[in-house]
């Protein structure tokens, strides 16, 4: 350990590893005390918004998905949603499952991502995936196969597996013909059985006993687990529409970070992400999903934030067994697309991306011109309780040496899938000690 | 090239350009990737990679894998230079560029490695670099580094003869 004259210790990470973009993390411990810790996000920002503006709202599916290479789904999904609202189009369930069955592929690609070559390595003591590969390759080998699988369905849904190209504003510009979405049938039969050997496979992980106190904040959507819609639902009893929860929402600026920091008015911070809609969605799961949570030993409500890969690993059973079902019942929507005629307004759309939830708002003229855009990211959301649940792995760990406790923390980070570059609005670890 | 005998049509050879054809320069490896596959027989062009965790599974089996990407290495406009990615014998070849820029966790050469861990590497991996200068967004790449897409193209058609 190391600690200066005056009793302070400082633990920095330069640059945090497998997060998705550029951060640093720095926690300063005085007197055996953690009195500060510091996100610090240092990639550009992307002025996205700002980029929006003057546009037209049926450009912002495709625009906004460049934001992100892991959830551009998300991106769209919440784009068109918001431009439909602010225009009066609601689109019908054959679109609606088309979308929910492509969110479901990037769902199960996100997750097999973070679960297998992101947060697993932390849990063995790999290095990295390379590393793990070496020790383990089984067990990446079925990580990848699931990786692939989210692949194919968006191949086949959205045109390609990054930045999809089918999606437009009132639906898609072609349905997938038939056949070939019913080919994905049997990768995803493949997919569930990893799926599920991927609870088992975690769960035996040793965890350590870190318990948050969270506020969970995600959509809920009676009669299924949420994904593409719904309303806004926190664990201490906010049920709001998408427009009034961004109302509700301020997003602040802090000088060390490209990135804002969110909170709900009036509240601290809160939680968005896998935790937080299995807290209030668990209920909601296919009882393939249920069974796996309680054979992997989860209760109603996990607030062990190194559990969260146990979560997304249920999610991923959850999203194999959605896309299955859809498949299934899939039937091309005719039209592909409804209109959705320009008219000055706002509009908020909100969706579950995999790593939390994601809204965007836009302010339209009447030619369906972007006056005003708000992008709230969901990394931008879990930031402040992301410093929190730093503040308290580090003041638990203070017994730990420097190298073992700046892991940790690294690990803390991670917990949260957080997409940096999403937020950017991010991963280095310092931890000064006095 | 097209029509021409193929004395190598047994082995399996990938090309796949990396980059995003919405960001100027970085359309330069998709846009050769493209030319070779139209123009070399028995290529298989994986199309536009924007992730190179996306190789893995498209280029598994493969004899050889040409990768083409735009970089960024301070060299003039245009410079194209072929690295074998060789990562047996020694240390990265490509160094801090094979570190990614985008939002994801990995860079060509830990993909490299990744696919080598669980044995589905391809053979060969070869690097094809052009030296880019405008990234901004837009489309249409810079006039140096279009005029290095024949060039690069033609370089890639003989390394692939050469390999047959």
């Amino acid at each position: 350990m190391t600690e200066d004259s005056g009793g302070r210790r400082t633990i920095a990470v330069e640059g945090i590893s497998r997060v998705e973009g550029e951060g640093s993390l720095r926690v300063d411990v005085r007197d055996g005390v953690v009195d500060g810790v510091a996100l610090t996000i240092f990639e550009p920002p992307r002025f996205f918004e700002a980029l929006l503006r003057g546009r037209q709202s049926t450009e912002s599916p495709d625009i906004t998905a460049r934001i992100c290479g892991i959830c551009p789904v998300a991106y769209q999904m919440s784009a068109c949603a918001a431009v439909e609202d602010a225009c009066g189009a609601t689109v019908g369930e054959p679109i609606s499952a088309l979308r929910r069955l492509l969110y479901c592929g990037e769902w199960i690609q996100s997750h097999a991502l973070h679960i297998y070559l992101l947060h697993a390595p932390d849990f063995l003591g790999c290095a990295d995936a390379v590393e793990l590969a070496a020790r383990d390759r089984a067990a990446v080998e079925r990580g990848l196969t699931l990786k692939r699988t989210g692949n194919q369905l968006m191949e086949t849904i959205g045109g390609r597996s990054i930045h999809p190209v089918n999606v437009k504003v009132g639906g898609f510009y072609r349905a997938p013909a038939q056949d070939r979405v019913a080919a994905l049938a049997e990768p995803l039969h493949l997919a569930l059985d990893a799926a599920l050997a991927t609870v088992e496979w975690v769960s035996g992980f040793d965890f350590p006993e870190v318990e948050g106190d969270y506020r969970f904040v995600a959509l809920r959507s009676p009669g299924r687990y949420p994904i593409e819609s719904g309303r806004i639902a926190s664990s201490d009893g906010l049920d709001v529409s998408p427009a009034e929860f961004a109302d509700l929402v301020i997003e602040e600026h802090v000088a060390r970070s490209t990135a804002l920091q969110a909170r709900i008015e009036g509240r601290l911070d809160y939680l968005t992400g896998p935790l937080a809609r299995y807290a209030l969605n668990a209920s909601e799961l296919p009882d393939i999903a249920r069974h796996a949570a309680t054979r992997a030993g989860l209760g109603a409500v996990c607030v062990n934030p190194f559990q969260s890969i146990i979560v997304r690993a249920v999610e991923l059973v959850f999203a194999c067994h959605e896309a299955l079902r859809l498949v299934e019942a899939y039937e091309p929507p005719e039209p592909a697309a409804v209109a959705v005629p320009p008219r000055a307004g706002v509009g908020t759309g909100a969706t579950e991306a995999p790593r939390g939830l994601l809204f965007h708002r836009y302010e339209l003229d009447q030619d369906g011109v972007i006056v005003a855009a708000r992008i709230v990211p969901p990394t931008s959301q879990n930031l402040i309780t992301i410093e929190s649940d730093l503040r308290r792995v580090a003041q638990d760990g203070l017994a730990l040496p420097d190298d073992e406790l700046t892991w940790r923390c690294e690990q803390a980070v991670r917990n949260h899938d957080p997409c940096i570059s999403c937020a950017t609005h991010f991963l280095d670890v310092t931890v000064v000690r006095r | 090239m097209k029509g021409h005998d193929d004395p190598g049509a047994g082995l399996r050879i990938v090309v796949a350009g990396i980059g995003s054809e919405y960001r100027r320069d970085d359309g330069a490896g998709p846009a050769v990737a493209a030319q070779v596959g139209e123009l070399v027989d028995g290529v298989t062009d994986l199309g536009t990679i924007a992730d190179p965790l996306d190789l893995l599974g498209l280029w598994d089996g493969a004899d050889l894998a040409v990768v083409v990407d735009a970089v960024c290495s301070g060299a003039k406009p245009g410079t194209v230079r072929l690295v074998e990615l060789d990562i047996a014998s020694g240390p990265d070849p490509l160094g801090d560029a094979s570190r990614t820029t985008s939002t994801h966790g990995m860079g060509l050469t830990d993909v490299f490695r990744l696919a080598q861990a669980v044995g589905t590497a391809p053979g060969r991996v070869v690097v094809v670099g052009i030296e880019g200068s405008d990234f901004a967004q837009g489309t249409g790449l810079s006039p140096a580094v279009a005029r290095s897409v024949p060039h690069a193209t033609r370089w890639v058609a003989e390394l692939i003869g050469d390999a047959r």
